[in-house]
């Protein structure tokens, strides 16, 4: 079998050139220059492929020497004791003087000398102590080593070296030697693209190169995508169930006169529920709507027979955030609606409760009306029974107190967790709200707050995520398939 | 709904043969929640139409009955007294009533409590937190006098030792300086008149307030003094039988008259009333979806602690005893033979009857715009609709308020949605940019003539490094333009949220269908977002009446 060679697209185009012009071996610096490319990038790609057996990259060293600006002026100016014994010849010769001529190079002079004893110093005196032709020829020398350094020379004196005339620098070179023949190498190769393109496509070179493998255990980025409200969307699943089961979606007002909210629902004008602390007042604004005097009579005459306190009109026509979703039923029954009847509303409703994990000054509730000539409590019972199941839960009933209500009825549910949940208040409404609305047949009445149950649906701890201000929590939440 | 605390042993001794579990499960039966307590009490929710339970001896009575221990109910042993209640002008709380109950004997610290819980729970519900009736539970043999007065009294001439304090104080600075004082004075205080009740000259209670330290109830205090005094006739009465008919159940207790004097007129109470009905077992039928003969109805009545008898055909006579407050009328019989038979076992009946489900039109369309705009990359927020005061003051409308708001931060109802995305956005600001959100929502303001507006709305926003007004146009015409609505478009825009010269107005005819534009930077800086944001805002009511409209035309 012949040995392939896969290499990426700019490998192989690099593969082509070397070919091109031919090299056996080059240094890679040169070699950039030559081929007109970055030197790191050309570097990078000889690396790949040096890893791929094609060529090898030799790294060496170079040293070279340079003069350093003490070794430019010795040059030009002489060494510094070449200068001293000039001037000892041109007659001076007190310390004192010579270093008062020659400067910040006197001590360096002075040392030099000495140490080639080529002086010596007598009574503040310096005098030579060598034949100054011989002196000379030797420094001669020093300065010929100096003046070939540009030229590049392989070995110098350490001497020059510690005086600090001359530097050393070590330069390191990378050389590549093609391992195996390119034309074979060009025969045998297999180009791999990362990414499939529109002109790989359509050229059909597609069907020349390889398309890389994936690491397919790495992970990607995630998505945050566009979604709905996920308490939207189990209200949706709500209305869903409801129509499903052949009940009539219908609205009322969130600010609503006490009547509907309270006094149709027999909920007597000293109720506790209807003070202060658990009912919340608008502080202005009115409505435009007439209620007829008839129904108010009605009311007034149940109230009071029922409850035995004296009835006030002025109560009732008092504007509240609605409590309750069953005022849209108590409106429903008050347009005397023919049997069946079988109709439903969800809405917002108001409460007096201070903000925490468990409550909110606000929330969604589910209410709904069924009533027929024939209809029984264990037609609402099995309702709640129908509702419950096909949101997937088990219930229990419970005996309960509703003001308006009669047989009264609790109905929990069995969550996931096994813990029973107060979801439902249900039951037939009294006599007296049939009565109050002019309904001569019985109707069941039932309810609950979405929230909480969307809350235990979704696993929520913490009720207030339900109206979440992060996206991403949003963006990013489970669906229960 | 009231919690009430009994103790386990106690219950346990009362209700003999049965374990603390067969207790629960009766009171589950009859509404009530139970949960035991680590310090050996068993905290129970009694539903406000039960004040009878609200004692340990109605609720063992309940229970008992529930049980099939006991049946039905006997009037107890009634003697008289010589005491008298003599009833002046009253004007503010009109009404007293008043009995004695003896051999109650208080005999530990769990009896007294259990009996102060008693009144306290009645005094929080039937009794509307003191102003329609209130108790006074009185040690009868500390009485000074069996001659009793009730008046009204000037509070800076009478003084008396308030309860709980050995020495006599003004009944002015009573008021003033006892908690107490604080909560019930203003009830039936008028001007400087407040109803006292004397022994002889001795006052004994300051209704609704405090009762006098001379009279108090302790361990030790074999026979009660009970005085009822309130606004409303038929609930004293009512309160004063439903505490003589608990305490009388107690082991050898017997009940003692008091005559009411009022206008010359003389009552004796306790009154002890029960009310007769007829239930006609097919009404009970027809309700349950049951069928119940009488032997068996008049079995699950007694059960329930009403004495029944056979009448002729499928009828019966029930006896109500005075001690059930929340009879009104016999429905409310119903639900108790259901509490009999047992929820559990009344069976379930499926819906059988076919009939059309339908949703508002108005929420059709809401779900077809939140699936276009989720299309486009808008992830819909839901926001509470309560607002704090600073919000709505962005909006040129005027804003609904909450009369007695609990949190200033929900205290006003929204004005306008951008309130919402608004406040979503600034704490969205480091996400990738665009960042696009929707809500659909009610808002409510008044009109110029005060009148209530309540509109269910759709707004979209988009926030970005760099805005140009095309980045809510696109979205916004494209929706419209996929529910093939046609518009026009007006400059004419709210200019307090937006930046002038860059918003305008989609128009259906006259009316002002949807609004956009960019967001005024002055808003943005306080709301502190450092990115542009654009928002449009369709009046959905406006669309749903044209596309009704449009649609019936087809």
């Amino acid at each position: 079998m012949k040995k392939e060679f896969k290499v990426s697209r700019s490998e192989y185009e690099l593969l082509k050139k070397l070919a091109r012009i031919g090299i056996e071996e080059a240094d890679i610096e040169e070699l950039a220059r030559e081929l007109g490319v970055n030197k790191s990038t050309l570097e990078s790609l000889l690396r790949l492929l040096a890893e791929k057996g094609v060529i090898g990259i030799e790294e060496t060293e170079e040293i070279s020497y340079s003069l350093t600006n003490k070794g430019e002026e010795a040059l030009s100016q002489g060494l510094p004791e070449e200068q001293l014994i000039d001037l000892i010849l041109s007659g001076t010769s007190s310390l004192e003087e010579i270093r008062s001529k020659l400067g910040n190079i006197a001590g360096i002079a002075i040392g030099q000398a000495l140490k080639k004893k080529y002086i010596m110093i007598k009574d503040g005196k310096i005098v030579l102590q060598v034949d100054p032709d011989q002196a000379k020829k030797e420094i001669s020398n020093l300065k010929m080593i100096l003046e070939k350094i540009p030229e590049g020379i392989k070995e110098v004196p350490k001497d020059l070296l510690k005086r600090g005339l001359v530097k050393k620098t070590r330069i390191k070179k990378e050389r590549v030697k093609i391992l195996v023949p390119l034309d074979e190498v060009l025969d045998n190769v297999v180009v791999e693209v990362s990414a499939l393109t529109r002109d790989l496509i359509r050229s059909g070179e597609w069907r020349q190169v390889a398309l890389k493998k994936y690491d397919i255990t790495a992970l990607p980025p995630r998505e945050y995508p566009a979604r709905k409200h996920y308490l939207s969307e189990f209200i949706e699943m709500l209305r869903d169930i409801l129509k499903e089961m052949g009940f009539k979606e219908v609205e009322g007002p969130i600010i609503e006169l006490e009547l509907f909210n309270f006094d149709l629902l027999f909920q007597p004008q000293d109720h506790p529920a209807r003070e202060i602390h658990d009912t919340l007042w608008i502080k202005e604004g009115r409505v435009r709507e007439v209620i007829p005097e008839e129904l108010l009579d009605r009311v007034s005459r149940v109230h009071s027979s029922g409850w035995r306190y004296e009835w006030s009109a002025d109560i009732a026509r008092r504007l509240v955030l609605r409590s309750q979703t069953t005022s849209v039923s108590a409106r429903i029954l008050v347009s005397k609606p023919k049997p069946p009847l079988r109709v439903f509303t969800l809405g917002r409703v108001y409460r007096s409760d201070v903000v925490d994990a468990t409550h909110l000054p606000e929330f969604h509730q589910l209410d709904g009306l069924d009533g027929d000539n024939a209809y029984t409590f264990r037609d609402l019972l099995g309702v709640l029974k129908e509702i419950s199941e096909r949101l997937g839960f088990e219930i229990k009933f419970k005996p309960g107190y509703f003001p308006f209500t009669e047989p009264s009825v609790e109905g929990y549910v069995r969550l996931p967790n096994g813990k029973w949940l107060e979801l439902f208040g249900a039951g037939m409404m009294r006599p007296e709200v049939l009565e109050m609305a002019g309904i001569d047949y019985p109707v069941g009445a039932w309810g609950f707050g979405v929230e909480r149950l969307a809350a235990a649906y979704y696993g929520l701890t913490d009720i207030r995520h339900l109206y979440t201000k992060d996206l991403r929590r949003i963006q990013l939440s489970k669906i229960k398939l | 709904m009231p919690v009430l605390k009994f103790k386990i042993d106690y219950l346990l001794k009362n209700i003999p043969y049965a374990d603390l579990e067969t207790i629960r499960d009766a009171l589950f039966r009859l509404k009530c929640e139970t949960e035991i307590l680590e310090d050996g009490f068993l905290e129970v929710e009694i539903n406000p139409d039960r004040p009878d339970m609200y004692s340990l001896e109605g609720l063992v009575r309940a229970v008992k009955g529930l049980l099939g221990t006991e049946r039905g109910w006997s009037r107890p042993s009634t003697q008289n007294t010589s005491i008298t209640v003599e009833v002046s002008n009253v004007e503010t709380r009109p009404y007293i009533a008043a009995a004695v109950v003896y051999n109650v004997n208080i005999r530990d610290d769990e009896d007294l409590r259990q009996l102060i819980q008693f009144q306290e729970k009645l005094h929080d519900t039937i009794g509307r937190r003191r102003r329609k009736v209130a108790i006074g539970f009185h040690d009868l043999d500390k009485l000074p006098s069996r001659q009793l007065y009730y008046k009204a009294l000037r509070i800076d001439e009478i003084e008396f030792p308030p309860l709980g304090i050995g020495y006599a104080k003004k009944a002015s600075k009573i008021l003033v300086e006892t908690e107490q004082g604080q909560k019930y004075g203003y009830i039936s205080l008028k001007g400087e008149l407040h109803p006292f009740l004397l022994s002889g000259s001795d006052v004994i209670a300051m209704p609704p307030v405090i009762n006098s330290n001379i009279t108090r109830i302790e361990v030790g205090t074999k026979h009660l003094f009970i005085d009822v005094t309130g606004t409303n006739k038929e609930g004293v009465e009512k309160v004063l039988d439903i505490i003589v008919s608990n305490l009388a159940e107690r082991k050898g207790a017997s009940i003692g008259q008091v005559q009411v004097l009022y206008n010359g007129a003389q009552t004796t109470y306790p009154s002890l009333k029960t009310v007769e009905t007829v239930l006609d077992l097919d009404y009970v039928n027809n309700i349950l979806g049951y069928s119940l003969e009488p032997h068996r109805a008049i079995e699950l009545l007694g059960y329930m602690r009403y004495n029944a008898y056979f009448m002729e055909g499928k009828r019966v006579r029930v006896e109500i005893p005075p001690f059930r407050a929340d009879y009104i009328s016999p429905i409310d019989l119903v639900e108790d033979i259901a509490i009999a038979i047992g929820y559990e076992k009344l069976q379930p009946r499926r819906p059988e009857k076919y009939t059309r489900g339908q949703l508002l039109y108005k929420n059709e369309i809401k779900r077809t715009l939140r699936d276009l705009l989720v299309g486009m990359g808008f992830t819909e927020v839901m926001q509470l609709s309560l607002v704090s005061p600073d919000d709505v003051e962005l909006i040129p409308k005027k804003p609904i308020f909450i009369k007695n708001p609990v949190q200033r931060d929900y205290s006003v109802l929204r004005t306008d949605l951008i309130i919402s995305l608004l406040g979503v956005l600034r704490q969205n600001q480091l996400l990738k940019k665009p960042v696009k959100l929707f809500e659909i929502g009610r808002i409510a303001y008044l009109a110029e003539n005060q009148e209530i507006v309540e509109k269910d709305m759709i707004a979209l926003a988009v926030m970005d490094d760099e805005m140009s007004i095309e980045k809510i146009q696109s979205p916004l015409y494209t929706l419209l333009d996929i529910l093939g609505i046609e518009y026009s478009v007006s400059s004419e825009c709210t200019e307090q949220i937006f930046i002038q010269g860059r918003c305008g107005s989609l128009m259906l005819g006259n009316q002002k269908l949807a609004e956009f534009g960019e967001v005024n930077p002055e808003i943005l800086e306080k709301q502190n977002i450092e990115y542009p944001i654009a928002y449009a805002n369709i009046d959905l009511e406006v669309l749903t009446k044209w596309s009704s409209k449009t649609l019936h035309r087809q």
